[in-house]
């Protein structure tokens, strides 16, 4: 998939599929949207802080990484997962290939790679490093040097 | 040669897990660079990965910007950087102001070959471009000089790492400086930078940092604003972490001009920034995961000890020669290991970019450094080479050897040693030239008895508002612009960093091309003229202000 506008529904890790709205409709309709269950695609320019308070009634979350040099999301990721331990899954769409190791260390639990990429070989981007120099919000598989 | 060095003490150098690292950074950059030239990775994409291994595409070749970390060096580092030289560019490597070294003339599929030479040497080219943590300057004399708080190398490295493809901090708005001064005067300039570091002891004699963020030069010079008075040393990771974030999520990335940490802390006010940088961290700053590990600074302390120790050098007599004192009065400084000093070696040739070396000159300079200051130099912001422990009895056979080589010229340490950008005889971005001014300055002073007595002034010149040359810092800084197709030059003066960071004031219009060493010279002379005593330049200016200096030079 490569527009964001694409997604009406997403399938999560158990292979059910979850509707999708995007971050302005939640934080417009927190009290209906919050009792049916719905995966949130947030942008780069959304304010994570604002659904700080309502996870636990978000079934996933999608983070959209479509612009390569827009680095928000990595800051995004890590806040949901780490600090606000958001126990959802945390998808990045629209994902770039060689940008899989910093979206992962940083709490993206799964993604979606944008289709230009198909047909690479996702493992050696994903763990291209033996060895890891700071602490992130996910280390698995790599030595940790700090 | 009989010395006193303690040879089984060797230089910091990276492990087998860190030589490993950069050999998997070259693998993955190697795979990235087929793709691209198979056109499966397209141009965009392949630049912001390009430039995080420190390749940038000029016109008609690459250019590679090579880290030297926190400026220090090995004399089989600066050799390996020599035959890189020869092997991949025409000979030559360009030291740059911020402790890097570039070579201009690179072959794209040769690019893993070479980053592959260098990881044997413990070299790399990681993050010394694109939007994320550059290389980390450190003083250059660290370890060196009387009244130091601490070597702030251990600190560099400790920094350099936890920032070396951080997952989160690596896709930033824009580039992000830093520099650490352990020092009591400032040769790193840290207050331009980004984000800058001062070592200090509390009123407890704890150890930490004062913070300063949103320094920088360009179209917009700014000095950066305190934001943390005193982090304790193992507190600095997390709370460089928060500022970053705050960067990453708040900085501006709708405007290319506006793309650098100090346009947020000027929109937002220090006061405001540095609020939400606290707030952040109060989440953070007690995870014991982000504390800085003390036992690894402990180990890093032990491997950037000094390599010497004191010796009692009797009654040696120093030689008698003209030319020799005068080179010395101006390069040699005091090291507070009794028994040896600091030596400078500059690089500056007339007519030349300042910075440049041949492959030749960095082997004889690696040999001489084996020879005469344990295999070790440091690189400057003034782009010279530093050997950092000489001997002082033997001093002057290492000024003969450079003399030899013609690495010696007296001018060092004067005002005819100017830094200047390449300018538009090499760079597109140029408005006007530089280097054919800086040696028109130098031809104008070339009378030896006025450069000692005008003694160290700094001229920059900067041929645009890019401002490579740090023209905003420096004593009389130039600055080139166009009016009506014609080259003329702002001049900003008594700007500095060593003692305190002053920005550079305006003077008035900007000089034609044609008038500019004349302007130069009449702001010598008035200095000289108003000095008294031994005053500095921005002394001078401090206490008799602008208008003397504009009534002559406009007159």
């Amino acid at each position: 998939m490569s527009e964001i506008l694409q997604i009406e529904s997403i399938l999560n890790k158990d292979y059910e599929s979850v509707n999708l709205v995007s971050f302005q409709e939640w934080v417009e309709n927190i009290d209906k949207l919050s009792k049916l269950s719905v995966g949130v695609i947030i942008g780069p320019s959304d304010d994570v802080s604002l659904i700080k308070g309502h996870l636990d009634f978000i079934a996933l979350i999608a983070l959209d990484f479509n612009n390569f040099d827009d680095g928000r999301g990595y800051s995004q990721a890590y806040l949901l997962s780490k600090r606000w331990q958001f126990s959802g899954e945390i998808i990045g769409i629209n994902a770039h290939l060689d940008q899989l190791q910093f979206m992962i260390r940083s709490g993206v639990t799964s993604y979606i790679l944008l289709d230009s990429y198909i047909g690479l070989n996702e493992e050696d981007y994903a763990n291209g490093f033996s060895i890891c120099y700071q602490e992130a919000a996910n280390n698995s598989g790599l030595q940790q040097k700090y | 040669m009989a010395n006193s060095f303690n040879n089984l003490k060797k230089m910091y150098q990276y492990n087998a897990e860190d030589s490993n690292f950069l050999v998997e950074r070259v693998d993955q950059f190697e795979k990235q660079l087929k793709r691209h030239l198979a056109g499966e990775l397209d141009d965009a994409k392949f630049r912001s990965l390009r430039l995080r291994n420190g390749l940038y595409m000029e016109l008609h070749a690459h250019m590679l910007r090579v880290a030297i970390p926190y400026g220090t060096l090995s004399s089989p580092q600066l050799r390996s950087l020599a035959n890189v030289a020869d092997k991949y560019d025409r000979g030559f490597g360009h030291f740059t102001t911020r402790q890097n070294i570039q070579f201009n003339w690179i072959e794209l599929p040769e690019i893993a070959n070479l980053l592959r030479d260098l990881s044997d040497e413990g070299l790399h080219a990681i993050q010394t471009s694109g939007k994320a943590t550059r290389n980390i300057t450190a003083d250059p004399l660290s370890g060196l000089t009387e009244g130091e708080i601490e070597d702030a190398r251990p600190y560099c490295e400790l920094i350099r790492r936890w920032f070396n493809l951080h997952p989160e901090f690596s896709w930033l708005p824009g580039k992000f400086k830093i520099a650490i001064n352990g020092a009591k005067l400032d040769e790193t300039a840290l207050r331009i930078h980004d984000l800058g570091l001062r070592l200090i002891r509390n009123s407890q004699g704890q150890l930490g940092f004062s913070v300063f963020v949103g320094g920088g030069l360009g179209a917009a010079a700014m000095i950066a604003a305190e934001t943390a008075s005193f982090i304790e040393v193992e507190d600095i990771l997390s709370y460089l972490e928060s500022t970053m974030r705050v960067y990453n999520l708040k900085g501006r990335r709708d405007h290319q001009k506006k793309l650098r940490i100090k346009f947020l802390v000027r929109e937002l006010g220090a006061e405001e920034f540095s609020r939400l940088v606290d707030e952040d961290w109060q989440q953070t700053k007690n995870d014991s995961k982000l504390k800085l590990n003390l036992v690894e600074l402990e180990q890093l302390k032990k491997d950037f000890s000094l390599p010497i120790k004191q010796i009692d050098l009797g009654s040696f007599e120093e030689k008698v020669d003209f030319n020799y004192s005068i080179w010395k009065k101006n390069n040699v400084r005091s090291h507070k290991i009794n028994g040896f000093s600091i030596v400078n070696i500059s690089l500056t040739k007339l007519g030349a970019a300042p910075g440049d070396a041949t492959s030749e000159q960095m082997r004889i300079l690696a040999d001489l450094a084996e020879k005469y200051s344990v295999g070790e130099l440091r690189t400057t912001k003034r782009q010279t080479i530093v050997f950092p422990y000489v001997r002082k009895d033997q001093i002057f056979n290492l000024w003969q050897s450079l003399e030899k080589y013609g690495l010696a010229s007296p001018h060092q340490g004067t005002l005819a040693q100017i830094v200047a950008c390449p300018g538009r005889d090499y760079c597109d971005l140029a408005k006007a030239v530089s280097i054919p001014i800086a040696t028109r300055v130098q031809e104008r002073f070339n009378d030896m008895k006025k450069l000692l007595d005008i003694g160290d002034l700094n001229i920059n010149i900067s041929g645009c508002e890019n401002s490579c040359a740090h023209h905003h810092v420096a004593d009389i800084g130039l600055l080139g612009m166009q009016k009506n197709g014609e080259e003329y030059y702002q001049i900003t003066l008594a700007g500095e960093t060593l003692h305190q960071t002053v920005i550079g004031k305006k003077l008035g219009p900007s000089v034609s091309g044609e008038n500019i060493v004349d302007a130069v010279e009449t702001v010598v002379n008035v200095y000289l003229e108003h000095r008294q005593n031994q005053e500095r330049f921005t002394d001078v200016f401090k206490r008799i202000g602008i208008t003397p200096f504009k009534e002559k030079v406009y007159e």
